[in-house]
């Protein structure tokens, strides 16, 4: 078993909904190759540096996960079967660089925790976007 | 004045680094702010003779780059 980053780029014009049951989606594919999702960042809307099929946006996904050796390629083909992914990327990360993630995802929590104080403040955004 | 070779050899100033000097041990290619001062205008990978970059990190920084670009981070070439 080894460690992989995806990097996945979704169509533009897709609700969060959609997002959400995409990635569902991408998490059924992975682990149909026997693999598990280590961590997963959802960048949001991104603008692309040059257009790729006819999109100037697009919904940036980041995905840390194994795969079962040898998997790879079909896996590639599955993501290109999927109609919502406009683009990809599957690299290999070695045992160190998985780490450093890892380590930085720890990081990230304690400085979320101790961001706390400022915690108030983003409910009241997230109940005004309900709101409308 | 009376050693013209010397005052030449002043203006240019030794290059440094600037991942050595930040002691940063891995290029992310999904960081474009590190990247983006070391493409042209035009996209293009800045040389580390202007640059300053040494050997190692140039490569790394060149392998983080062409990665960006085949992920849409950052462009294959500018048109102007």
């Amino acid at each position: 078993m080894r460690n992989y980053q995806s990097v996945l780029i979704l169509k533009p014009d897709l609700d969060e909904a959609q997002v959400d049951q995409s990635i569902e989606k991408i998490t059924s594919i992975i682990k149909k190759f026997g693999g598990s999702i280590l961590k997963l960042d959802n960048w949001g809307k991104k603008r692309l540096a040059y257009r790729v099929k006819k999109n100037k946006f697009g919904y940036y996904l980041n995905i840390y996960h194994t795969c079962e050796q040898g998997g790879v390629p079909d896996l590639e083909k599955e993501y290109q079967l999927y109609e919502l992914i406009i683009k990809y990327l599957v690299i290999r990360l070695e045992e160190r660089d998985i780490e450093r993630v890892m380590s930085q995802k720890a990081d990230e929590a304690e400085s979320a925790g101790a961001e706390e104080a400022g915690g108030p403040k983003k409910d009241v955004a997230a109940e005004k976007s309900d709101k409308d | 004045m009376k050693n013209p070779t010397k005052k030449k050899r002043n203006l240019f100033t030794q290059k440094i680094c600037r991942f050595c000097s930040e002691k940063i041990q891995f290029i992310d290619f999904l960081d474009t702010k590190l990247l983006k001062p070391l493409i042209s205008e035009r996209g293009k990978i800045v040389p580390s003779r202007i640059s300053g970059n040494c050997a190692r990190h140039q490569r790394q920084m060149t392998e983080a780059i062409k990665r960006a670009r085949s992920i849409a981070l950052l462009p294959f070439s500018v048109e102007h």
